[in-house]
């Protein structure tokens, strides 16, 4: 607990970081010296806050999402972006685009959800066909269904000359984080306060079909929970910020390293650890190029494979 | 007697087939063509020419050569009527059809720019020229190509005819930003900002019109510019902004607009004094190296500077 303590003031002390890194002179003595027209307490409040509310809700939804999926999965190296989720969304998110480019974000956010939502459910499908539970045959078949539906994807977005925005969709990027335009993330806190809410659900459920429903749980009910949280936190943070690769697998499997696998316990861990990896990678990308920016994704993508690799080789090692 | 017939009608045609080449090469006068990839020589005007560019494109039609084959998508909205449903479809700018083409034995390909990679197989097909340009000195490029164009479809006056346009039209638009301060060419692209800088594909708006930009040390990263935030943009805050809008496909016109209406650029100089400039997104992103897509461009400049007064 006290550890956890220690976490959260480790996230605070990085998103008030955040709050100062920027191209805008935004310093404290520069704020105190402003009123409330001028131009630090402006940026502050339009830019700024934003942006590091957008972090903090986009880091801990996704690494939770990265987490239930694990748990419904009974895989550690599940995340939506090795389940085909994050595809599906961004195919959902281009058809409503070319089909309806005037509704409202919420409305695309819904259709991109669907489309996740699907997908996710046809991996599970395609994963009871897979007779071998090898740890890293699940994740495999992932990547694969990803890969056929991000194929489809490009292919359309290459018809109709969309290529441009499907790269910029798939790339991360806070940098446009404005007020008024990250709001939809908040869903993301709510599936956030549903996994922790049936957390000890999906720690049975963690444990197997028979398991649970051994235990009187309706098994089935818990998975589509799990399923909605997941297409939701994907399609919400997609359409919002783009897709940010390898969160939902690497907090989770760092807290499952430090805490253990009790999801009561693991849930405010991974939210905290979650938030504060994605801040400090924003931060990074905001500083290495000042004043220009590099994508979260590129930050993330980068840290993130090492920290991959290094768990895969760990697990290995440790099996051998 | 068999034998001599045989042998006077092969002595016969052989005789033709050499007078024939003979004035073939004396009328029409072979046209080498240096390029970025090589010589080509090109003999006589050609007729049926194939185009895997739509500046290229453009630049024919300008010239009012007929053009008898392009890429069968993704032609500029600008172009699209000349562009005829009778045109031989190429293929893809990346991917052209070389069995169609080779087929269709046309007398010149011009390649440029993206499909510049598939000279070395259209080249064994077909008489092939490579257009592509530098964009660090992107007008006078263009004119090059009208002037080399001119040449090969034997249409030199209405090639200088169009460079002089050309020159008109930025020595108007240069006076029309004259004194207006600071440009920044600004890319917006699916909810991100980028901008480019003097050596990219929109680098003739400084280098050309002398519009001085508000930094100089933009690296371009090649398509989408340098990735920035919106305080950068008020912070930088240029006078005219120039917004190249890659969203502008199917139906997302305006993206680049409502992504512009925001707090923070209200607050800027160009939000403020309506000197924000859209370019025409086909003309600036892939067909710059086109006569009518430039002067599109040039025209929208000096519009953005006349009305802004």
């Amino acid at each position: 607990m006290r550890l956890l303590t220690v976490g959260i003031v480790l996230t605070i002390v990085l998103a008030i970081i955040s709050l100062f890194v920027g191209v805008s002179d935004v310093s404290l003595g520069a704020l105190l010296s402003s009123s409330a027209e001028d131009r630090p307490m402006q940026v502050l409040v339009m830019s700024r806050i934003p942006r590091t509310l957008a972090i903090l809700l986009a880091g801990s939804s996704l690494a939770i999402a990265g987490l239930v999926m694990q748990m419904i999965v009974r895989n550690r190296f599940v995340e939506p972006s090795t389940a085909g989720t994050t595809e599906s969304a961004t195919l959902g998110f281009l058809v409503v685009t070319l089909l309806a480019p005037g509704w409202p974000l919420m409305a695309k956010m819904i259709v991109a959800a669907m489309f996740a939502l699907a997908g996710t459910a046809l991996f599970l499908r395609i994963l009871r066909f897979v007779p071998l539970r090898d740890v890293l045959l699940v994740p495999l078949v992932g990547i694969m269904l990803g890969g056929v539906i991000g194929a489809v994807t490009s292919f359309f977005a290459y018809r109709f000359n969309l290529l441009p925005s499907l790269l910029a969709w798939s790339m991360g990027d806070f940098s446009g984080v404005l007020r008024g335009r990250y709001e939809l993330l908040w869903f993301g806190l709510a599936g956030t306060i549903m996994a922790y809410i049936a957390a000890d659900r999906f720690t049975v459920a963690g444990m197997g079909e028979d398991f649970t429903t051994n235990l009187g749980l309706n098994y089935k009910r818990v998975m589509t929970l799990g399923l909605i949280i997941v297409s939701i936190v994907s399609a919400v943070v997609l359409v919002s910020v783009g897709s940010i690769p390898f969160l939902g697998l690497i907090v989770p499997n760092v807290v499952s390293l430090m805490v253990g696998d009790n999801m009561r316990r693991t849930v405010p861990w991974v939210a905290v650890l979650g938030a504060a990896f994605v801040l400090a990678c924003d931060i990074v990308g905001r500083i290495v190029r000042f004043p220009y920016e590099i994508p979260i994704s590129v930050v993330v993508g980068v840290i993130g494979s090492g920290l991959f690799l290094y768990l895969l080789l760990r697990k290995r090692h440790n099996a051998a | 007697m068999t034998i001599s017939l045989v042998f006077r009608t092969a002595t016969a045609a052989l005789a033709l087939t050499a007078s024939l080449a003979l004035t073939a090469g004396a009328s029409a006068q072979d046209i080498t063509v240096t390029h970025p990839q090589g010589e080509t020589t090109i003999s006589g005007v050609p007729e049926k020419v194939f185009t895997i560019d739509w500046a290229a494109f453009d630049n024919l039609n300008a010239l009012g050569v007929e053009v008898a084959g392009a890429p069968g998508s993704n032609a500029p909205a600008y172009l699209a009527e000349y562009v005829s449903d009778d045109l031989f479809n190429v293929g893809s700018l990346f991917e052209p059809d070389f069995e169609g083409i080779a087929a269709e034995q046309p007398d010149l390909v011009i390649v440029a720019a993206r499909s510049a990679s598939t000279y070395p197989q259209l080249s064994e097909i077909a008489p092939t020229i490579d257009m592509s340009i530098n964009n660090a000195d992107l007008v006078a490029g263009v004119q090059g190509n009208l002037e080399q164009l001119g040449e090969i479809f034997d249409v030199q006056d209405r090639a200088a005819e169009l460079i002089a346009e050309l020159d008109a039209k930025i020595e108007e638009a240069r006076a029309a930003a004259e004194g207006k301060g600071t440009g920044l060419v600004l890319v917006t692209n699916a909810g991100s900002l980028g901008v480019y800088g003097p050596d990219s594909r929109v680098a003739w708006i400084h280098n050309e019109l002398g519009i001085p930009s508000v930094m100089d040390d933009v690296e371009d990263g090649d398509h989408g510019g340098d990735g920035i935030s919106f305080e950068f943009l008020l912070e930088a805050n240029p006078d005219y902004l120039f917004v190249v809008d890659r969203d502008a496909g199917v139906g997302n016109e305006g993206a680049a607009a409502a992504l512009l209406d925001n707090e923070l650029m209200h607050e800027t100089t160009a939000w403020q004094n309506d000197q924000i400039v859209y370019l025409d997104p086909q003309a600036a992103y892939i067909t710059m190296h086109g006569y009518t897509g430039l002067m599109l461009m040039l025209d929208q400049v000096i519009e953005g500077y006349n009305s802004a007064e």
